[in-house]
């Protein structure tokens, strides 16, 4: 795909994520029925859960395409990489933000232990780490490099991470008891959620798209100015 | 096999025969162990607290921030004089380097990380003798886990304008799960509790440091590549 389609594509995917975003929020504020024993604070769910797959789908994405950089040296799977890596970190803090505010009504506090919660915040900082090394390594080459082995290893240790926060809270249980939603949700917090699923990956997929059309520029840039210094 | 197995130990004799002569990094961090434990006997109220309470919390911390002085060194001695380029050059393979450092780096930390256990036996009258040898495999288990993603990322980290500053913001978060399962199992064995309560942090502890060696080993070669 030439780099005009990229930029089209993802242009016209932004904007129906953003349209179908709106609808999402006119969905949760105006339509969807409000939860009964939490009342209307219980809405951020349409936002913070689709939030957090994005970033996940996001961070899965930068692993998968630094591997392969490793693998092929293709420039273009670089900046890939760094396109889904800024997403996440982007999804992930939305995620962040809105999951405190949102427990402080429901579980009566700010921040829990929880499992999911802390392997968010571990792998917000795993990326943190991928773009400091990046920026900070002098060698652009090399920078590239030590981002992609940051990426594989942060990914990889997921499961590790997950199973030990698991079984840490196991051994201290929360006062608060979190609410198993799941099948159990009513027909139209379905639908709205559903719907804010696939508003959030459009959404990804178009920023991602005009991100990686952006560092194709900026390398093309880099290039054209290099041989006009030559 | 016998050559690779040669090549490693080659390499991590060099670091330790360097290291026993000049003393400098074991030196430090023993100091800097010494030193947390006085700190940390000011900074807690023991009329409140009892040492068994949180000595697995502060041993692992204290083992952890040691090992960050530690392996943040590794290549520090032959930065200084290109030398490791000459590594670089030689035919040894590139993960035959790497197990070489990490296993140099566990020796050191391994001793420090004991050293921590008796200071804190000497300072807080911590009782450990009851399941020293389990204590002493745990930790040399989260040890292990940590010098080879300390090794891998010191590799990264002096490669940055940043230096050492950044490796704690590249290690840490991977080192969450050794925390959890080693001062889990710590404070089991501090507790007197059974073996077999601990059983489940140990096999953790032992598929982590595995899995941390085996990707260090595939993926270091990426990251000393120029």
């Amino acid at each position: 795909m030439s780099s005009k389609k990229i930029l089209l594509a993802g242009t016209v995917l932004a904007m129906i994520g953003l349209v179908w975003l709106g609808a999402v929020y006119w969905m949760s504020f105006f339509w969807v029925s409000t939860e009964v024993t939490q009342g209307i604070a219980q809405r951020i769910m349409y936002v913070h859960v689709p939030a957090a797959w994005t970033s996940f789908l996001a961070f899965g994405l930068a692993a998968l395409f630094s591997a392969v950089y490793l693998w092929l040296r293709d420039e273009r799977l670089d900046r890939a990489a760094v396109s889904a890596a800024e997403g996440g970190m982007v999804f992930a803090t939305i995620m962040l933000i809105t999951g405190p505010l949102w427990g402080k009504i429901a579980w009566g506090t700010y921040w829990t232990w929880e499992p999911r919660l802390t392997l968010t915040l571990l792998l917000w900082f795993i990326f943190l780490g991928y773009f400091l090394v990046r920026s900070s390594t002098e060698n652009p080459e090399r920078g590239k490099r030590h981002a992609a082995v940051v990426a594989i290893i942060g990914a990889l240790d997921i499961p590790f991470i997950h199973l030990s926060v698991i079984w840490f809270r196991s051994l201290h249980p929360e006062p608060v008891v979190i609410k198993a939603e799941g099948p159990t949700l009513p027909g139209d917090m379905l639908t709205t959620l559903l719907m804010s699923f696939g508003a959030f990956t459009v959404l990804f997929l178009g920023l991602f798209l005009l991100r990686y059309s952006f560092e194709n520029l900026r390398s093309e840039l880099d290039t054209r100015s290099r041989h006009a210094s030559v | 096999m016998r050559n690779y197995l040669k090549q490693i130990g080659t390499i991590l004799w060099k670091d330790l025969l360097v290291e026993f002569r000049t003393r400098e990094r074991l030196i430090t961090m023993g100091a800097f162990v010494v030193l947390v434990a006085i700190l940390f006997n000011y900074a807690t109220d023991w009329v409140r607290v009892s040492p068994e309470d949180i000595a697995s919390g502060l041993v692992w911390m204290t083992i952890m921030f040691a090992g960050l002085l530690g392996v943040g060194r590794t290549f520090h001695l032959e930065a200084e004089d290109g030398a490791f380029q000459g590594i670089l050059l030689s035919p040894v393979p590139k993960d035959a380097i790497f197990l070489a450092k990490a296993l140099a780096n566990f020796v050191f930390l391994y001793i420090v990380a004991l050293l921590v256990v008796a200071v804190f036996m000497f300072f807080f009258g911590l009782e450990v003798s009851r399941n020293f040898g389990m204590l002493a495999i745990v930790i040399g288990l989260g040890v292990l886990a940590f010098v080879a993603l300390g090794t891998l990322f010191t590799a990264v980290s002096t490669g940055t304008r940043m230096g050492d500053t950044l490796l704690p913001v590249l290690i840490f978060p991977l080192l969450a799960p050794v925390v959890i399962y080693g001062t889990g199992a710590t404070s089991q064995f501090l507790a007197g509790r059974p073996l077999t309560e601990a059983e489940g942090s140990i096999k953790m502890l032992a598929a982590i440091a595995l899995m941390a060696f085996f990707l260090g080993s595939l993926l270091f070669r990426f990251v000393v590549e120029d």
